[in-house]
C-alpha cells in the first residue's frame, strides 16, 4: 500500500463523515460507512477510521488494517457482536469498541475472529459480554487491549478473552476487569505474558491447552488466579497471584495436568496458594515447583488425597495459616519436598541450623492437630484464628499421643527464605497511609489523655469573704 | 438569733443544685479515666498489648525480606488472636474492679452520698474505663501500625482501621459484662474471680464446647453458626474477617453458609451482636445497681 | 428541713431501722444517740437516699426516694471516716467534688482554706491524718454551702484535739444557721451541739428528748462504763432508766452518764436489785462547752 492512496482515501472519507454528522463530531454514524470504506479498500490497506461513533455491527471479510486511533468508536448498541473478522490477516488497532448484546445466546463479543493471523492490539473494549473471542483463529496476536465486561452478576458474565481451537497465539499486555475468565480451549503453543486480570472468575483458565508459557502476568482479586485443567507441559514463571479468594480461591489450581513447571511466581494472600487436584495424573510425569513465594494464604498448598509425583524445591512458604493440607484424609508424603538436598523455606519451621549450611538440621514435619481435625470436620474451620484453636495445638504439643501424622516431610528445610524476585512490583503505595493511621491512633490516645487525664489545679485561695 | 441567721441563710443563698445528668456522668467518667490511666493495671495491659501487637506485626512480616508485600491478612490473623485473648481479659477485669473495688474500700458510699444518681455513677465509670481502654488500644495499635508502615507497603489501611474499630466494640462489650459482674459482687476478689471465669468461658470453653458438640451431635451449619454468634468473641472475629474478605468463606462451610444466606446483612448482624453485648449487660447493671437495697 | 415517716430498713432478717418518724426544722440540730448497731448509720443512709428503704423521707421538701439526686444536693455529708481514692491528691479530690456540685475551683480553694487545709493540696489522701481527712470531708460537705449537714459519728476516729476542732467547726455552722443531724455516742458532743436527741436502740427511736433532759447540765457530767454479765444487761438498763439515768448499751458494757460527783449512784442502784457489776471504767471527762444555747 502506498502512502498517497491512503491520503486520498482519508480525504474522501473525511468528506463523507462531515456530511453525515453535520460537522459536530458527536452525531452517530452508521457503521455501514466503515463497511463501505473496507469495500473500497484494497487487500492489506490500512484504514484510518476518522473520529466518530459508528453504530451497528461490522463484518470484515478482507485482510485490512482497521485503525481507530484517530478516535473511532464502534458501538454495537447492545445488539450482537460488534466487529466480526472472517478474513485472515486482519489487524484491528486503537479502536474503542462497546455495547455488545447482553443475552448470552450467540455469545456476542466486542471482537470475534474466525480466521488465522489476526492482530488485535491497543483497543479499548467496554460494556462487552465477551471481549475478544477467537474461534479457530491460529497464530493471532492479542496485545495491549483493555477490556471491561458488562456489569452483570458473575454467573451471567462472558469471558474477557477466549481462544477456541486457536494454536500458536500470543496474548500479552492485556488488561481485563470484571469478566468471567480469560480462557483457552484446545489451544496449544501459546504465549501468555504480562496480562493483568482483576475482579474476574478465573484470571487465566486453560482447558485441554498444552505446551504453553505463561509469564509475568498479574492476577488479582479473582476467584482463582490461574486454573489449568487437563493441560500438559505448561510453564508458569514470574507471575504474581494475589488476593484470589473467591469460592475456590486458588492462586494456581491444577486439575489433571502433567509436566507443569511453576517457578519464580508469587502467590500471596489467596485463600489457597497452590491447589493440586490429581496432578500430575499420568505415571512418570511430574510437577515442578521451584523458587515460588507462597505467603499469607489461608492454605499454602492444598492437594487432593493421594497426590504424588510433585517436586518442591527452593520455595518459600511464609506465614500461611496452614502451610500444607489435603482435602479430606491423606498425606502429601508421596511428593518430594527437596531436590538435591535443597528443600523449602517454611516460616513455621521450629528447627535449627547449627552447622550453618543454610539447611535445617532436622526435617520439617508439620503436625497440626487442628489441621487434622479440619480434614475430618470441615465445619470446625469456623474456629480458625481463635484462641481455642491455639489451645488445641498447645494441647497436642503437650500430649504427643494426640499429635497426628505429619502432612508432609521436607528433609532439608531452608534456614532462611530464598530471595525471589518477581518482575512485577507491588506494595509500597500504602506505607504513608499506614503511617498516617498509626500516627492518628497515637494522637487519639495522647489527645484523650491530655483532655481528660489532667484536672486543672486549685487557684490560689482568695482572701476575704466570698460575696 | 438562730432563727435570724437561718432566715438570712435561706434568703441570700440560692439552693445548691445537683449536677445535670450528663454533667455528673462526665465528672465520674473523667475521674475514672484519670484513675485508670494512673493505675498499674492500665500501664501493664497497655505495655503487654503494645509489645504483643508489635511482636505479632513484626513476626508476621519476617521472612518476606524485601518483598514489599504487606500480608495484612496474616498480620490480622495474628492480631485477631492476640486481641481475642488480651482485650477481653483487660476489659472484663477493669469492669469487674470498678464498682466492687469502690464498695470494698468504702468509697462507694461517699460517692453515692453526693448529689448524683447511681445510674450516673455507673455510666460514668463505664465511660471513663472505656475511654481508658480505647486509649490503651490506640497506643498498641498505633505503635504496631507504625511497625507495619515502616516494614511494609502497609496495604490494608482500611482493614486495619476496621480491626481497631471492632476491637473497640469488643472491649466495650467486655467492659459492660465486667461492670455487670462488679455490680453483683460484694468483694473485689469475687468479682475478679467471676471475671476470669467469664474470660475463660468466652475465650476457650464456649468454642471448645461448641467444637465438641458440633462433632458429637452432628450439628448442622446453621445451628453451629447460630450458637457461635452468641459468643461476642466469635461475632468480633467474624466481623473482622467479613470486613477483610467481604465473605466468610475462609471459615469453611459454616462461614460460607452465613455469607450466602445473610449476604449484606451479615456484617450488620455481627456488629449488632457486639452492640447488644455492650448495651444489654450495661443496662442490666444499671438496673441492678439502682435497685440494690444496700450500698 | 427533714421530714421522716415510718422509715424501715431490713438487711435480710435483721431489722436495722424500724418505723422511725421525726421532723426536723430548719436551723435546728438533732443528735442520734445509741450504741453501735442501734441503727444510727442505717438511718442516716436512708435519709441520704443511698440505700432503699420503706417509708417516706424528704429533705427540704424533696423526696429522697424519688429525687435523691436533688435531695442530696441540699445535704453536706460527713462520714465516720472519709473514704476516697487513697492515691488521689487532696487538691484533685476537692476539685472533683466541687465540679460534681458545679462549684468553681475558686470556691473549692476557699473551702479548703476554711478548714485550714491550704498548703496540703499535693498530699495524697492516704497520707492524711484522721483529723485532716475529717477536715477534708467537712470542706467537701460545705462546698456548696448546703442548708443541711448530716454527720455520721464524725469524731469517732479522732483524738481529743481533732474532736475539738470538728466540734468547734460544727458550732460555727450552727451559729450560721445550718441544720445539723449527727450521730454520736459522745454525750459531750451532743450536749454542746444538739438541741434535740433521738435515742436509738435496736433500730427504734426509744426516746425523743433534749440533751438537757438526758443529762442534767448544771453539773459536769461524766460517762462511766459498767461491765456486767451479758444476761442482765437489759435488765440493768431498765433499772437505771427508772432511776433517772441516761443509759445506752454499747455492746461493750453499759454506758451511763452521771453527774461528776455521783458516780457510785448507778452501782448502788444495781446492787439494790442484786445486779452485780464486775468492773467500771470512767470515760473521758465531758467538757461542757459554752454553746449558743
Amino acid at each position: 500500500m502506498s502512502p498517497p492512496r491512503l491520503t486520498i482515501l482519508i480525504s474522501i472519507l473525511a468528506t463523507v463523515v462531515r456530511s453525515a454528522d453535520g460537522g459536530t463530531g458527536n452525531t452517530p454514524i452508521p457503521v455501514s460507512v466503515v463497511a463501505e470504506m473496507i469495500d473500497n479498500a484494497e487487500q492489506g490497506d490500512a484504514i484510518l477510521v476518522p473520529a466518530g461513533i459508528y453504530e451497528g455491527n461490522l463484518i470484515i471479510r478482507k485482510p485490512i488494517v482497521l485503525d481507530g486511533s484517530a478516535g473511532a468508536i464502534f458501538d454495537g448498541l447492545g445488539e450482537g457482536t460488534v466487529i466480526e473478522v472472517l478474513a485472515e490477516q486482519v489487524t484491528i488497532r486503537g479502536c474503542v469498541i462497546r455495547a455488545t448484546d447482553e443475552d448470552v445466546t450467540g455469545e456476542p463479543a466486542a471482537i470475534r475472529v474466525i480466521a488465522a493471523d489476526a492482530t488485535i492490539e491497543s483497543n479499548t473494549i467496554d460494556d462487552a459480554l465477551f471481549g475478544i473471542d477467537l474461534r479457530e483463529a491460529p497464530n493471532a496476536v492479542i496485545r495491549n487491549n483493555t477490556i471491561a465486561c458488562k456489569n452483570l452478576e458473575p454467573g451471567r458474565r462472558g469471558d474477557g478473552i477466549r481462544l477456541w481451537w486457536s494454536h500458536g497465539c500470543t496474548v500479552e499486555g492485556n488488561t481485563v476487569r470484571g469478566s468471567r475468565d480469560m480462557v483457552f480451549w484446545y489451544s496449544e503453543d501459546l504465549r501468555i505474558d504480562r496480562n493483568t486480570v482483576t475482579d474476574s472468575r478465573y484470571g487465566l483458565h486453560f482447558m485441554y491447552s498444552h505446551d504453553t508459557v505463561i509469564e509475568e502476568n498479574d492476577l488479582r482479586s479473582n476467584s482463582v488466579g490461574i486454573y489449568l485443567m487437563y493441560s500438559n507441559r505448561i510453564t508458569l514463571r514470574g507471575n504474581r497471584l494475589t488476593n484470589n479468594r473467591g469460592a475456590s480461591g486458588y492462586g494456581v489450581g491444577l486439575k489433571d495436568c502433567d509436566d507443569i513447571i511453576i517457578a519464580g511466581n508469587e502467590l500471596l494472600a489467596n485463600r489457597v496458594g497452590v491447589y493440586l487436584d490429581n496432578s500430575p495424573s499420568s505415571v512418570d510425569s511430574t510437577g515442578l515447583f521451584e523458587s515460588n513465594m507462597v505467603a499469607f494464604n489461608e492454605v499454602g498448598l492444598l492437594a487432593t488425597p493421594n497426590t504424588h509425583g510433585n517436586v518442591f524445591t527452593g520455595n518459600a512458604f511464609v506465614e500461611n495459616e496452614e502451610p500444607a493440607a489435603t482435602h479430606g484424609r491423606g498425606r502429601l508424603v508421596s511428593n518430594d519436598f527437596a531436590r538435591d538436598g535443597v528443600g523449602n523455606y517454611w516460616s513455621d519451621y521450629a528447627g535449627f541450623d547449627l552447622d550453618g549450611d543454610g539447611i535445617g538440621d532436622v526435617a520439617y514435619e508439620p503436625r497440626s492437630l487442628f489441621g487434622a481435625m479440619l480434614a475430618n470436620e470441615p465445619n470446625l474451620r469456623l474456629f480458625v484464628h481463635s484462641p481455642a484453636q491455639q489451645a488445641i495445638e498447645f494441647t497436642a504439643r503437650a500430649l504427643p499421643e494426640l499429635r497426628p501424622e505429619s502432612t508432609l516431610i521436607d528433609p532439608s528445610p531452608l534456614a532462611s527464605p530464598p530471595r525471589i524476585n518477581s518482575a512485577i512490583a507491588g506494595g509500597g503505595i500504602g506505607g504513608a497511609r499506614m503511617a498516617v493511621l498509626a500516627a492518628t491512633l497515637l494522637s487519639i490516645a495522647v489527645a484523650c489523655i491530655a483532655a481528660l487525664g489532667f484536672e486543672r489545679g486549685l487557684p490560689a485561695p482568695q482572701t476575704g469573704v466570698r460575696s | 438569733m438562730i432563727a435570724n441567721s437561718a432566715a438570712h441563710f435561706s434568703a441570700t443563698r440560692q439552693t445548691p443544685a445537683a449536677p445535670t445528668l450528663i454533667g455528673g456522668v462526665a465528672r465520674f467518667a473523667r475521674r475514672e479515666f484519670r484513675d485508670a490511666i494512673a493505675s498499674k493495671w492500665f500501664a501493664l495491659y497497655t505495655f503487654a498489648f503494645t509489645v504483643l501487637a508489635v511482636g505479632v506485626s513484626y513476626l508476621s512480616l519476617s521472612g518476606i525480606g524485601s518483598h514489599g508485600f504487606a500480608g495484612f491478612g496474616r498480620t490480622a490473623a495474628g492480631l485477631l488472636n492476640l486481641v481475642m485473648l488480651v482485650v477481653p481479659l483487660m476489659a472484663l477485669t477493669a469492669g469487674a474492679g470498678s464498682v466492687a473495688g469502690e464498695r470494698e474500700r468504702g468509697t462507694l458510699l461517699y460517692l453515692l452520698a453526693q448529689p448524683v444518681s447511681r445510674t450516673q455513677v455507673l455510666l460514668g465509670k463505664h465511660l471513663g474505663l472505656a475511654a481508658a481502654i480505647i486509649c490503651s488500644l490506640c497506643v498498641g495499635f498505633g505503635i504496631s501500625g507504625g511497625v507495619l508502615a515502616w516494614r511494609t507497603g502497609g496495604v490494608g489501611v482500611g482493614a486495619y482501621t476496621m480491626l481497631v474499630g471492632f476491637t473497640v466494640l469488643l472491649a466495650l462489650a467486655m467492659l459492660s459484662i465486667g461492670v455487670l459482674i462488679s455490680v453483683c459482687s460484694r468483694r473485689t476478689a469475687v468479682a475478679m474471680g467471676i471475671a476470669l471465669f467469664t474470660w475463660l468461658a468466652f475465650v476457650f470453653i464456649s468454642d471448645l464446647g461448641l467444637m465438641a458438640s458440633s462433632i458429637l451431635f452432628k450439628l448442622r451449619v446453621q445451628e453451629i453458626f447460630g450458637l457461635a454468634i452468641i459468643n461476642p468473641l466469635q461475632s468480633f472475629k467474624m466481623a473482622v474477617i467479613v470486613n477483610m474478605n467481604a465473605s466468610l468463606d475462609v471459615l469453611g462451610p459454616v462461614g460460607a453458609y452465613a455469607s450466602r444466606t445473610l449476604g449484606g446483612a451479615l456484617p450488620w448482624m455481627l456488629v449488632s451482636s457486639l452492640i447488644a453485648w455492650t448495651a444489654l449487660p450495661l443496662g442490666l447493671a444499671v438496673l441492678l445497681f439502682s435497685r440494690r437495697g444496700s450500698v | 428541713m427533714i421530714h421522716a415517716k415510718g422509715i424501715t430498713k431490713r438487711f435480710g432478717r435483721v431489722q436495722a431501722v424500724s418505723d422511725v418518724s421525726f421532723e426536723l426544722d430548719a436551723g435546728a440540730s438533732i443528735a442520734l444517740w445509741g450504741s453501735n448497731g442501734a441503727g444510727k448509720t442505717t438511718l442516716i443512709r436512708c435519709l441520704l437516699g443511698v440505700i432503699r428503704f420503706k417509708g417516706n423521707a424528704s429533705v427540704g421538701g424533696v423526696d429522697v426516694r424519688r429525687r435523691g439526686r436533688h435531695a442530696r444536693a441540699l445535704v453536706g455529708y460527713v462520714p465516720q471516716e472519709l473514704a476516697f481514692h487513697d492515691d488521689a491528691r487532696l487538691g484533685s479530690a476537692i476539685v472533683f467534688f466541687a465540679r460534681l456540685r458545679r462549684i468553681s475551683r475558686a470556691r473549692a480553694a476557699e473551702s479548703l482554706a476554711e478548714v485550714g487545709l491550704i498548703g496540703h493540696e499535693r498530699k495524697r489522701v492516704r497520707d492524711l491524718s484522721g483529723g485532716m481527712k475529717q477536715r477534708l470531708a467537712l470542706a467537701v460537705a460545705l462546698l456548696s454551702d448546703p442548708p443541711l449537714i448530716i454527720l455520721d459519728e464524725p469524731t469517732s476516729n479522732l483524738d481529743a484535739a481533732g474532736r475539738g476542732e470538728v466540734v468547734e467547726t460544727l458550732q460555727r455552722l450552727r451559729r450560721a444557721g445550718k441544720t445539723l443531724l449527727f450521730a454520736s455516742h459522745r454525750p459531750d458532743e451532743i450536749i454542746s451541739l444538739a438541741d434535740r436527741v433521738l435515742v436509738m436502740e435496736r433500730g427504734r427511736v426509744v426516746q425523743d428528748t433534749t440533751p438537757v433532759e438526758l443529762w442534767p447540765t448544771e453539773k459536769p457530767v461524766q460517762v462511766i462504763r459498767l461491765y456486767l454479765t451479758m444476761a442482765c444487761e437489759a435488765d440493768a438498763a431498765d433499772v437505771l432508766r427508772e432511776a433517772g439515768h441516761a443509759v445506752h448499751l454499747n455492746g461493750r458494757g453499759l454506758c451511763v452518764a452521771v453527774p461528776r460527783d455521783r458516780k457510785a449512784e448507778p452501782i448502788a442502784a444495781l446492787a439494790r436489785k442484786q445486779i452485780e457489776v464486775r468492773d467500771i471504767e470512767v470515760l473521758d471527762d465531758v467538757q461542757i462547752q459554752e454553746s449558743s444555747q
